[in-house]
């Protein structure tokens, strides 16, 4: 057991160092010239020479991974030179936007997936099945950013149900007083709930739209895992001992499939709290996505090279979590089981 | 189909009791894409009170979806097609998933093969078990864990109270299957279905399950129905015997008379097939050329005729279906011949 | 030992590591000694967990063996190297209790029994052919069956198929795992009447892993009977029935349903 979680721990360490060597390399190669995207066009050789030098890209790659590393280390992540901000301040700015959405997304997807995928099998209709896997193919194979511009059409130019792609509050309206930095949670804390609404309305539409690929993943895995448990010998003995057909299923045959969709889960999770780029870019989101969006563009090496090792950061960590999550939620891997 | 009762009852030695279950004429078919295969085929027998009755068959005879035809269990695609299963009287076939389930479990008690699949892994061994007791008796779950605790002592489980804590992992096999048997008759149903019980377990822990049967069936005086295909649990077990070959019971009799007196030619074959540790040459041990046709094609006559010694150059054997004979020991055996069989053995 | 034992198990001894970081060790077989001789057949009998299965493996080499000694034809073959092994593997074969996960559905039965001649590296086109022919004639496979998919087969069948497939390499021995278990009794019949009927005809050498009593009497000429990983009980079958020595064997012999009221039937 113990040899195992070090070989995890090991195993994870790894991955993150593997991300961030990834990060630095595949940036400093691709052609572009960043010091003479934030000197601009105007500037001198020598003015943009001089930049580059204080900026460290003189150095060879080697001593500038390592003194990244060693910034990184002390919880300096650089800064971005598009912004004229520390990377630190900006990851604080955007996270929390990224992280309601992709919260509220992940609530979206697990639910619809884990609702229809149990109303098709339990139903057991031809029918139901059928139009479960067609939603969840026709879901799989359209590209979100489609999915968005249209919705944005459809719901909000058209109908006005939804507010079009202003960001995260109506404008004019004042955030809440920053606790957690989620502005539904923010606002219902302070009290004011029609601020929560407003909050809430601009969260549907994007985090809908970026649940629909998770949806389909999750609903098939959910619905496959639910068929195989329902022909395990102990439904079948549950069945036996007169237990009706909704009594088996809630008991004995969803605990299974929400234990098989618990890893996939937790890792979609970690998926959305970088962010969607081209959702949040299309909602004019201010999130992660559309920040790394911009900084591709901008050439911002300090900004994409933190989101990618948050990124790493974050599948490690959520799959170590769901792993222990896994390991104690089911008696048969528990540690100290006989 | 003509009902003949006493055809039907004419195979069982507790023929004067009221029987607890009554089977008549039961279909059961598997509608597949393109064909449909006639799981079970017209079976009718009586099941008394304190009878231990063996189904006896080879895989694909149709024993194990005629008992789950009986309370229902049938999983689809298949259906039963028609027949009537009757307990104390009251018709089963047809009845809601509601009501048959009052029934599963509380009057008929049924145990399957695979104890180490039979458990759900993630639930402790008592939340199981109280779940079964609560679903039949109004009882609190400290009362019913305190019954799961004498149950379990009584199969022989050791340290009850301790042990119900755990999970099915902790358990062995053979554990496992003492646990079921002990579910299955947590509400004392009258009739218990043993699915090959001990078929997945080892030599040793296959005694001991069926001594723990035996010993149940003996103090509670339920009826047994056991489904096997090995005839030494039959001689071990039971009093009774129905075999069935292609979905129909092709002989239905007393268990001496199964093994002094076969009057079907399959039975005759099955227990020629048996292995005599003493007797047995190596290398001519009797076997049944073939194998069991395809229960999804009509059969005009005997499904036997093609494989058996006396019917595969009668023609009556494979034109005509062979209807139940009743002979003078009692036994009833669905063959053309079986009045010429007995009395080659007498 | 004579000098005529095809296969000589001396002192064999395996445990695993379980338990945290591999503390616990459990011994799975302990100084197993055992020997088959030149187209005999050892019957090797035993419950889940008694080393039966593992005693095979460790012949067949998929299993690394701790200490002690297998001697085939004369010759050490614990600790082989891959490819020797391999030249190896045409004069062992192995037979399954569950034929299905051997047999490809995507072939026919006789590009299944030519498979093993392929990977062993028989070129000859016509040859191969010839031999195919001939091992299907053994195990009684027509040729019209021999165009058939296995999913056409009973279980029974596709058993004879899997039996094909071992011996269309010609090999010596034959390890046979638990071969009729999951065969029907009427099946298991024909099934076990063959393998006496192919011992007898190529003098094939057989290894039969079992856990039936009555059938190990039947096929075997010796007996050993494991019980947690030693061999407890060990001579000629009538031996093994007739003056059981070891509790366990009796046990065993007293397990077996219906034989308390005797034996004899009609």
């Amino acid at each position: 057991m113990l040899s195992t979680i070090l070989r995890r721990v090991g195993i994870s360490l790894a991955t993150i160092f593997g991300a961030s060597v990834f990060a630095f390399i595949l940036l400093r190669v691709v052609p572009g010239d960043p010091a003479r995207a934030i000197a601009g066009d105007m500037a001198t050789e020598d003015a943009v020479a001089a930049l580059r030098a204080d900026m460290g890209l003189d150095q060879n790659l080697f001593v500038q991974y390592w003194r990244y590393m060693r910034a990184v280390f002390t919880g300096d992540l650089g800064f971005s030179y598009s912004t004229g901000g520390t990377v630190n301040s900006l990851l604080g700015d955007r996270l929390p936007a990224t992280i309601e959405l992709g919260v509220l997304a992940v609530i979206f997807a697990i639910g619809t997936a884990v609702l229809f995928a149990s109303l098709a099998v339990y139903s057991n209709s031809r029918w139901a099945d059928r139009l479960l896997r067609t939603a969840s193919s026709l879901a799989m194979g359209s590209p979100p950013f489609w999915i968005a511009l249209l919705a944005l059409m459809v719901f909000a130019v058209q109908f006005g149900v939804f507010p079009g792609p202003e960001g995260r509050l109506s404008p004019g309206l004042v955030p809440p007083a920053d606790i957690t930095g989620l502005y539904s949670v923010d606002a219902l804390l302070a009290g004011n709930i029609p601020l929560m609404f407003n909050a809430l309305w601009h969260l549907v539409l994007p985090a809908a739209i970026i649940s629909i690929g998770p949806f389909a993943f999750l609903s098939r895995l959910y619905r496959s895992q639910l068929r195989s448990t329902r022909r395990e010998t102990f439904v079948m003995v549950a069945r036996s001992h007169g237990l009706t057909k909704f009594p088996v299923f809630n008991r004995h045959i969803a605990p299974h499939g929400l234990l098989s969709i618990l890893p996939a889960g937790s890792l979609l999770f970690a998926d959305l709290l970088t962010g969607s780029l081209l959702v949040e870019k299309v909602f004019g989101w201010p999130g992660i996505g559309s920040m790394t969006a911009d900084a591709i563009i901008q050439k911002d090496f300090a900004v994409v090279q933190a989101v990618l090792l948050l990124a790493a950061v974050l599948y490690v960590v959520v799959s170590l979590l769901a792993d222990v999550i896994l390991t104690t939620v089911d008696p048969r891997t528990r540690v100290g089981a006989r | 189909m003509p009902v003949n009762t006493e055809v039907q009852r004419a195979g069982q030695e507790q023929s004067t009791a009221t029987p607890v279950l009554e089977i008549n004429n039961l279909c059961t078919n598997f509608e597949l894409p393109g064909s449909t295969v006639q799981a079970v085929r017209d079976v009718s027998f009586t099941l008394c009170p304190g009878q231990r009755l063996a189904v006896v068959g080879e895989s694909g005879s149709g024993k194990s979806a005629m008992a789950m035809s009986l309370v229902g269990l049938i999983p689809p695609p298949g259906k039963v097609a028609s027949g009537s299963v009757k307990l104390r009287g009251k018709e089963l076939v047809g009845l809601g998933d509601k009501e048959i389930s009052a029934i599963r479990g509380k009057d008929i008690g049924l145990v399957f093969q695979d104890p180490m699949a039979g458990l759900d892994p993630l639930k402790t061994i008592g939340s199981q078990f109280v779940e079964t007791i609560r679903v039949h008796q109004n009882l609190s779950v400290r009362q019913a864990k305190e019954l799961a605790c004498e149950l379990l002592a009584e199969v022989g489980v050791n340290d009850p109270r301790r042990r119900i804590e755990d999970y099915p992992h902790q358990y062995s096999g053979g554990m496992r299957q003492r646990v079921l048997i002990a579910m299955a008759i947590a509400n004392d149903p009258a009739v218990v279905i043993a699915d090959e019980p001990t078929t997945a377990l080892d030599v040793t822990t296959q005694a001991q399950v069926l001594e723990l049967l035996e010993r149940i069936c003996d103090e509670r005086g339920n009826a047994l129905m056991m489904i096997t295909h090995n005839l030494g649990i039959v001689r071990q077990l039971c009093d009774s015997v129905n075999v069935m070959y292609a979905g129909r019971v092709v002989e239905q009799t007393s268990v001496n008379a199964l093994f002094n007196e076969p009057t079907h030619p399959y039975t005759k074959a099955l227990l020629d097939c048996m292995i005599d540790p003493y007797t047995t040459v190596r290398g001519q041990l009797p076997a049944i050329p073939g194998s069991p046709p395809d229960l999804a094609a009509a059969q005009p006559g005997c499904a036997f005729a093609e494989r058996c010694p006396l019917g595969s150059a009668e023609k009556i054997c494979h034109e005509q279906r062979p209807e139940a004979v009743v002979l003078a020991s009692g036994a009833v055996s669905r063959c053309h011949f079986a009045h010429e069989l007995e009395g080659a053995q007498s | 030992m004579s000098t005529e034992d095809l296969l000589v198990i001396e002192n064999l001894n395996k445990s695993y590591s379980t338990g945290f970081g591999g503390r616990n060790k459990t011994q799975i077989l302990h100084d197993v000694s055992l020997s088959v001789g030149r187209g005999q057949t050892l019957g090797l009998v035993g419950e889940s967990g008694s080393g039966k299965s593992t005693t095979a493996s460790c012949v067949m080499g998929l299993t690394a063996v701790d200490s002690g000694s297998i001697r085939f034809d004369g010759r050490e073959i614990t600790g082989l190297s891959k490819s020797e092994r391999r030249a190896l593997r045409s004069s062992m074969q192995m037979v399954f209790q569950d034929p299905n996960g051997s047999l490809d559905p995507r072939f026919t039965v006789r590009e299944l029994v030519e498979e093993p001649l392929i990977i062993h590296g028989h070129k000859d086109r016509s040859e191969r052919a010839l031999k195919v022919a001939k091992t299907l004639d053994l195990v009684g496979l027509t040729e019209k069956q021999a165009e058939r998919y296995p999913h056409a087969f009973s279980g029974g069948q596709r058993q004879r198929i899997a039996i094909a497939r071992a011996l269309v390499l010609n090999p010596q021995l034959v390890v046979l795992d638990e071969p009729v278990s999951a065969l029907d009794v009427s099946i298991q019949a024909q099934v076990l009447n063959l393998l006496a009927q192919l011992q007898d005809e190529l003098s094939l050498t057989y290894l039969f892993i079992v856990h039936d009593l009555a059938v190990a009497k039947l096929m075997s000429h010796q007996i050993a009977v494991m019980h947690r990983g030693k061999v407890v009980e060990y001579g000629t079958s009538q031996e093994v029935f007739e003056q059981t020595s070891h509790p366990y064997t009796k046990a065993l012999l007293d397990a077996v349903p219906g034989t308390k009221q005797g034996v004899g039937h009609a």
